[in-house]
């Protein structure tokens, strides 16, 4: 299984450089609620997915893409309503392709359009609907896309910051009245853009679309070595602002914005990403931590805090520059007595006791539940590699 | 050899003399009201180049050395008082009485005029403008942002009090126009030619955040009263909270219209209808 991570690796490898990419992304609505929040409230989506099949999630599928790649991002509105379009936050493609329905095109039910783009500058951008935009976003219409650079390395940008790991949190809120049936899936009328929007009251304050306690899993939490450079990238698509608090083993240093690189990198422990605005942080300590990056969502009129979501950030062992990709895979905590989260999707996993008795297996799956295992010692199998957990 | 080291500076002294400008302006404080979006008419104040009321508080441009000599004529049947904010004193103005204010402003930037008298209170109705000092020959548009909730404006002109911890703004305005007016005033819309230099002066005379995004550019921040460190970056979306000023440079690289609005999307919305709010266009033609 090892040398199928390095297969992979190599692929990736193989993939950067500047080449036509054609990206087929479907525009949906849910029929009934189905997105879970925290308290197990059910909530209608709009949304983006990668197959027609999908469940909407938010945000929608990340676009990966190579600096200098010709892009034709294919839009399948299957939303049985309301028309759609894909605007390309902060990617400065041209008027005809920028997604905004009276300046260019939008797609209307059972149609599929075409926006055709240049990857520019590698950073962190969006995408999300501009129909009736400040609706079809709290819908969910919205996702991330991420242009890295074609040097075949961990890199920022051509000559920039190399990192060994990354992740992506993208915020957002959600006002439970603005996904009534009778909102959300609005008569859509072509001969006028205007329309009526409740107040905008959030009660849920999202990281890729999930909070409180659903932030110990589905790769946001951050599971690294100590020494490893970590590349974050943050954007916001709420209409809250957004405050991070970094812990001040983790070195924080903002390195980029919009795209763009910042004239001159500034070291910090607390960043603002307001509506529309990505950043990009380099995060590394040199010890082992277990502690918490916390976002405040706030009021942009009052100022007010309306909630501080809390992210598990767990610096175990020692980053090596030699380890492999299967090697790079990180589990938390341990010793657990409820589930295991690791740091990235696993194909396999396989629970075993200590006399080696295969005890369950998952697939496709980024945690485990161990919470019916009475106190002791375990082996995990995530493929070829081998940990050990305690149960307490 | 200290004769001659004088007479240089003596020569030096000549020289900034020459350059520098005696501006002079008159501003009349008038109360009286806003048209919104949806055309309800709200208690406002401003100040005029003339006594005739109209609800933009006027640009002043000016260039670095320049001294500014201001006559601010109170026509209200209040008290409101006259500052530049975090330069200049404050001037305190009866109703019906006037003061004389002269200032230097040495160094290129954007700042802002206003009544700072029970702030928020006089600022938020409307007494707020701004003073650009800019020595590039270049295009230039302005931005007037604030947001306004109607009830409010009522109830402070009535002198009931107003819980700012609760502040929910209803319009979102660019020189007190919302969307589609702003494009129908010159100083706001941003049109130009691929490759010109054109300067967009931003002043947030609200008490919101408002978090400006561009399509189709990217725009390098020149001036931030706020957030110094952050002249050089280089976005597409830029933050201006209330009482800051910030200046962005745009040289357009591609011909078209797109949009230029809040990406705090309620912005966008006049009384609950979107698009209604803060949302405009550039122009560029090739």
């Amino acid at each position: 299984m090892k040398q199928l991570f390095y297969i992979l690796f190599i692929a990736v490898s193989l993939n950067a450089t500047a080449q036509d990419e054609t990206t087929f992304i479907f525009s949906k609505m849910d029929i009934e609620a189905q997105h879970v929040l925290w308290d197990d409230t059910p909530t209608m989506l709009m949304g983006f997915t990668a197959m027609m099949s999908a469940s909407i999630d938010i945000p929608g599928p990340t676009l990966t893409y190579f600096e200098g790649d010709s892009v034709e991002l294919k839009l399948r509105n299957m939303s049985q309503g309301a028309s759609h379009t894909i605007h390309l936050h902060g990617l400065d493609v041209d008027q005809q392709n920028d997604g905004v329905p009276h300046l260019s095109f939008e797609v209307g039910h059972n149609e599929t359009e075409s926006y055709y783009f240049k990857a520019p500058h590698p950073g962190t951008y969006l995408y999300h609907c501009h129909v009736t935009s400040a609706l079809h976003v709290q819908a969910g219409m919205y996702g991330l896309l991420i242009v890295k650079p074609n040097t075949g390395i961990n890199e920022t940008w051509e000559g920039g910051y190399t990192f060994d790991s990354e992740y992506a949190w993208m915020c957002s809120e959600i006002d439970l009245a603005w996904h009534e049936d009778s909102i959300i899936n609005h008569p859509h009328d072509t001969t006028t853009m205007e329309f009526h929007l409740p107040d905008y009251n959030p009660e849920y304050f999202l990281v890729n679309g999930r909070s409180e306690q659903q932030l110990t899993e589905g790769g946001i939490p951050i599971i690294a070595s100590a020494n490893e450079v970590i590349l974050l990238r943050l954007a916001n698509i709420g209409y809250y602002g957004n405050t991070y608090h970094f812990p001040m083993h983790l070195n924080a240093r903002i390195i980029s914005s919009d795209g763009r690189p910042l004239p001159q990198m500034e070291f910090s422990d607390t960043l603002t990403v307001m509506p529309g605005e990505r950043y990009q942080v380099l995060l590394q300590s040199t010890h082992e931590i277990e502690e918490e990056i916390d976002v405040d969502y706030f009021n942009l009129n009052t100022m007010e805090i309306a909630s501080t979501q809390h992210i598990p950030v767990f610096i175990s062992g020692y980053f090596s520059q030699v380890e492999n990709e299967v090697d790079k895979i990180k589990l938390y905590p341990n010793p657990s007595s409820d589930k295991v989260v690791f740091s990235k999707r696993i194909d396999r996993i396989s629970l075993f006791d200590s006399k080696g008795i295969l005890l369950k297996t998952k697939h496709n799956s980024d945690c485990i539940d161990i919470s019916d295992l009475a106190k002791g010692i375990y082996l995990l199998n995530l493929d070829s590699e081998t940990n050990t957990i305690i149960k307490n | 050899m200290n004769s001659f080291k004088l007479s240089i500076v003596f020569g030096l002294i000549i020289v900034s003399n020459l350059l520098a400008t005696n501006v002079e302006k008159s501003l009349y404080i008038i109360s009286d009201s806003i048209q919104t979006v949806d055309s309800v008419s709200v208690p406002y104040m401003s100040f005029n180049e003339t006594d005739v009321y109209t609800k933009d508080s006027p640009v002043i441009n000016i260039n670095s050395g320049d001294s500014l000599k201001i006559w601010v004529y109170n026509l209200d049947s209040i008290i409101h008082n006259f500052a530049v904010l975090d330069l200049s004193d404050t001037f305190s103005i009866p109703a019906g009485d006037s003061v004389y204010i002269e200032q230097v402003f040495m160094d290129v930037g954007l700042y802002i005029y206003h009544d700072p008298l029970n702030y928020p209170k006089n600022t938020y109705l409307g007494l707020a403008g701004m003073i650009v000092v800019n020595d590039l020959d270049v295009q230039n548009f302005y931005w007037n942002i604030k947001e306004h909730n109607a009830q409010w404006n009522s109830d402070l002109v009535n002198n009931l009090d107003v819980d700012w911890s609760n502040y929910e703004p209803k319009y979102f305005t660019i020189n007190g126009n919302s969307n589609p007016h702003i494009n129908t005033d010159s100083l706001a819309r941003i049109t130009g030619v691929v490759g010109e230099t054109l300067y967009l002066n931003i002043a947030n005379t609200g008490l919101s955040i408002h978090s400006m995004h561009f399509h189709g550019y990217h725009a390098e921040i020149m001036y931030s009263s706020a957030h110094p460190n952050h002249v050089g970056r280089i976005k597409d979306t830029f933050p201006v909270y209330p009482m800051e000023t910030v200046v962005l440079k745009i040289e357009p690289h591609q011909a078209g219209e797109y949009p230029i609005h809040d990406h705090n999307l309620v912005a966008i919305t006049g009384n609950n209808i979107y698009p209604n709010g803060m949302f405009t266009t550039i122009l560029i033609t090739p």
